[in-house]
């Protein structure tokens, strides 16, 4: 499993492909230093500047990207024959697409890291007094990445079963697109997998005890577990017996 | 037990109604260089990819080393090098590169990328990104790739696709030294006999799914039963004299053919043809090549 993991590093070091993690964090910075926090109180500059960023990135970038990455860790398999190369290889099936799965998940980990970290730059630019809200932040962040888990499962088994680049990216901008209206809807919002990372990523105002992430535990366990779960097996027993 | 390194019982493949491979036989017996030989689209790829697990058989069975395939695919891959139809290969990474991709996953050695790079003479491309490598390059590339792991069978579909004569030679001898000097078994397909014909021992014949012969070369060459052929001055007259004499001749305007004859009945018919005054021009063994034997075998359908 380690040598797979290194395999494909080594793959994905030598594309350019990993350099998109900083895109996203980037454009939320500019939009982090455009918005004004005049007139709020001084304790919520910091939550309301990370909402102003999380906007863009968890509605839109976020889903795109679990998409995009997944797409190109399969695209250079599918040109060179490298699936074939892999399957004749003394590597088991399911590892192969376990490793795949977990870079994807590492490159959206990197990103969140990257938006954090632009978030605490905008802060610094503007002066803000008070205390940077590590613990809100950090479970954002990490709520988002965990509620992309199920978009990587659904965007890889659609980029391993299509050779063709722009299949996966279509079902990505499909399902990611309706989130600017799904968002707004109280009914369908929690239930669309797609809208998970921004849900996930906003703090919650109101105290419930058993939000220790910023999901409740129904989402977390109906929504994101069922929805990964169902996902990884689909595209598990895919890759286990497809034909190359 | 045997000592086949590949044996298959009643192999079969069928996409849709059609039977692409049906009921094959394989044995390969250890240090051979076996040829698998049949014409486009006779099912030599499909076999290959069953035989490494890339394609599930439909019906049959798989043993290579005596381990069976479905059971121990792993453990048996670990000693298999392969190259199938085309090379696989990273565009974005080097030759270099591309071959540590691989051999971080066999855990073979640093120095193994260097050897295999110099067996396929690529050590000066090393360092050059592979998208820009010529058709036959990326075949090198390929078969350094299958020879990475150090492979005691090593499986080439058609391994000198795209190359030009002199990268087939040099295949064709890389390919032969490997039994003698590592102990290694090949199984390599072509469409080709005349390739065969130059390294298999052992060669299979398939068509349209089935295969057809498979024994040693020189079998498959005894096969190729010799004529004689004698030029004569007048070739009408002459036949029809030996045809009274009882001979079972047979000709066409230019020769005169002699089928299946002893050494003694050509100097009889020689002998007796100058004691008539004939003028003999030439009398030449013409021997029928491999190649039309295939073609025979496979019904005259073969692509050669
Ligand atoms: N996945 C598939 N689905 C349907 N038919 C297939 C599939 N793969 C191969 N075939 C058919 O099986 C037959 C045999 O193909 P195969 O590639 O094994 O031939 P081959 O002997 O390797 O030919 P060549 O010399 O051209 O490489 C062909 O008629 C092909 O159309
Ligand atoms: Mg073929």
């Amino acid at each position: 499993m380690v040598r797979l993991l290194r395999t494909e590093l080594l793959k994905l070091r030598k594309s350019s492909i990993w350099l998109l993690i900083f895109v996203s964090p980037f454009l939320s910075l500019l939009v982090g230093l455009g918005e004004t926090t005049a007139g709020l109180p001084e304790e919520e500059y910091w939550l309301t500047t990370y909402q102003w960023m999380s906007f863009p990135h968890a509605a839109l970038f976020l889903p795109l990207l679990t998409g995009v990455f997944s797409a190109f860790v399969c695209r250079y398999e599918h040109v060179g024959g490298g699936w074939k190369q892999l399957a004749a290889l003394p590597v088991s099936r399911g590892k192969l697409y376990l490793a795949k799965l977990l870079v994807v998940c590492l490159l959206i980990f990197y990103t969140q890291i990257l938006l954090v970290a632009g978030l605490f730059s905008v802060g610094q630019w503007k002066e803000f007094q008070v205390a940077f809200p590590w613990e809100t932040v950090a479970i954002g962040a990490f709520s988002g990445w965990l509620a992309c888990l199920p978009l990587i499962a659904l965007q890889m088994l659609v980029s391993v079963s299509w050779s063709s680049f722009a299949a996966p990216m279509a079902v990505n901008v499909i399902f990611t697109l309706p989130n600017i209206l799904i968002l707004n809807s109280e009914t369908y919002g929690p239930y669309y997998p797609w809208a998970q990372p921004f849900l996930a990523m906003m703090p919650h105002t109101e105290t419930e005890s058993f939000r220790a992430l910023h999901i409740s535990m129904e989402t977390l366990f109906i929504v994101i577990l069922g929805s990964l779960m169902l996902f990884l097996f689909a595209g598990f027993t895919y890759f286990i017996r497809k034909e190359i | 037990m045997n000592d086949y390194i590949i044996e298959t019982n009643g192999l079969t493949k069928k996409y849709g109604s059609t039977y692409v491979v049906n009921q094959v036989d394989l044995k390969v017996k250890k240090g051979e260089i076996y040829g698998f030989l049949g014409p486009n689209g006779a099912g030599k790829t499909t076999t290959i990819r069953m035989v490494l697990g890339l394609a599930r058989p439909t019906k049959g069975s798989i043993h290579i080393f005596g381990k069976d395939m479905k059971k121990d695919k792993l453990s048996v891959l670990k000693k298999v090098g392969s190259l199938v139809e085309y090379p696989s290969y990273y565009g974005h990474l080097t030759a270099y590169e591309n071959l540590e991709a691989v051999r971080i996953l066999l855990d073979a050695p640093k120095s193994r990328i260097d050897e295999v790079l110099s067996i396929v003479r690529l050590t000066n491309d090393a360092k050059r990104p592979v998208k820009g490598f010529s058709l036959g390059m990326k075949q090198r590339l390929g078969i350094a790739t299958a020879l990475l792991g150090n492979p005691e069978l090593l499986i080439l579909d058609e391994p000198t696709n795209g190359l030009d004569p002199s990268g087939i030679i040099e295949i064709r001898e890389l390919i032969k030294s490997m039994p003698k000097e590592h102990g290694i078994t090949i199984l390599v397909s072509s469409h080709l006999l005349s390739e065969m014909e130059q390294m298999a021992t052992q060669v299979g014949i398939i068509s349209k799914g089935k295969m057809i012969f498979q024994d040693s070369i020189s079998t498959l060459r005894q096969r190729s039963s010799s004529k004689i052929r004698i030029k004569v001055s007048d070739t009408e007259a002459v036949s029809k004299k030996l045809l009274s004499w009882g001979y079972k001749v047979g000709s066409n305007e230019n020769y005169i053919f002699v089928e299946n004859t002893s050494d003694r009945e050509i100097a009889e018919i020689i002998r007796k043809l100058v004691n008539h005054q004939c003028s003999i021009y030439r009398v030449e063994e013409e021997k029928k090549s491999l190649e039309q034997i295939f073609l025979e075998l496979t019904g005259g359908e073969a692509s050669l």
